[in-house]
């Protein structure tokens, strides 16, 4: 990444919050991630198969828990930063219609010839606070 | 983790499984970004509006880091598929019958752009056997690597499935 009017990496200490975005996933929205990536399981949008998997509703997917963590991250660095591996484990259940907050602070941060870089942990949580994917970047 | 997948743990055709590679190609086109970002949600204009982006430091239109999830699996048809629909890549010879997204490494090179002609490499990494809470449960390591018309590796993902 590299200073923005925003974000500026050289004010940056471990330790500093990352811009949080909320978003709510709907039915509709795990309908378009699933015809976008083809992805044809029914635990995705299939009430009932995904009750008889233990679920309250259908599953939002790990790959779109993970563009929703990209989109927080890339929102917070701007367009002229960019991620270089991103890390997330889905650990509980995100519920559909529930907002999901994506969160994240600064860990630490180095420079890498010219690249300013920072690494970050990251997670989506629910309303509550329970963590449903805590992850890591570097950017 | 490949030190778990003891074979008197796993049946031998899920062994057998461990390596199998499947690759397809796929054309990107502007409409596939901007139908990915309308499914994550993502109002970015660089991944919509050609003019906002011309005047970017990309100079065009780029995908979403994690683009390259709407290339992963091959267009194969439904009758193809197991009955759940779980994609045919992870449709691996195995004693369970539920399988769910568990987690993700994915490293971003090079933005895709319209255009791009992405080769998408598929191999089974590893698949071993843990005993969870729930019983015991079976993960399946999709290693992926999306490679552009230029030799660029544009972005690697190791996503760990859980199958019960």
């Amino acid at each position: 990444m590299t200073s923005s009017a925003e974000l500026s990496w050289e004010q940056l200490v471990p330790g500093d919050p990352m811009r949080e975005l909320v978003k709510v996933p709907t039915p509709m929205q795990l309908f378009m991630f699933s015809a976008v990536t083809w992805n044809r399981h029914l635990i995705h949008y299939n009430t009932e198969f995904a009750r008889a998997d233990g679920l309250k509703h259908v599953a939002v997917h790990r790959a779109l828990i993970g563009g929703m963590l990209a989109q927080m991250i890339s929102e917070w660095i701007g367009d002229d930063g960019a991620i270089q591996s991103l890390e997330w484990s889905v650990r509980g259940s995100a519920e559909v219609n529930r907002p999901l907050k994506l969160v994240g602070h600064v860990t630490g941060k180095r420079q890498v010839d010219d690249d300013l870089l920072v690494d970050c942990d990251v997670r989506a949580e629910d309303e509550q606070g329970n963590v449903i994917a805590p992850g890591t970047l570097r950017g | 983790m490949s030190a778990t997948n003891e074979p008197e743990l796993l049946p031998p055709e899920s062994v057998a499984a461990i390596g199998t590679v499947s690759e397809h190609v796929y054309v990107v086109t502007a409409r596939d970004i901007r139908r990915y970002a309308q499914a994550v949600g993502d109002p970015n204009p660089l991944y919509y509006d050609e003019e906002y982006a011309r005047a970017s430091r990309h100079g065009t239109i780029v995908a979403p880091p994690l683009f390259c999830h709407a290339l992963a699996f091959e267009d194969v048809p439904a009758e193809s598929l197991r009955a759940d629909g779980l994609p045919a890549e992870l449709d691996v010879p195995l004693p369970t019958t539920r399988a769910v997204g568990g987690a993700s490494t994915f490293e971003v090179g090079a933005l895709v752009r319209p255009g791009d002609v992405i080769t998408v490499h598929k191999v089974i990494e590893d698949i071993y056997r843990r005993s969870g809470r729930s019983g015991d449960l079976i993960f399946v390591v999709l290693g992926t690597t999306f490679t552009n018309q230029n030799g660029e590796v544009v972005a690697r993902e190791r996503a760990t499935f859980v199958n019960r």
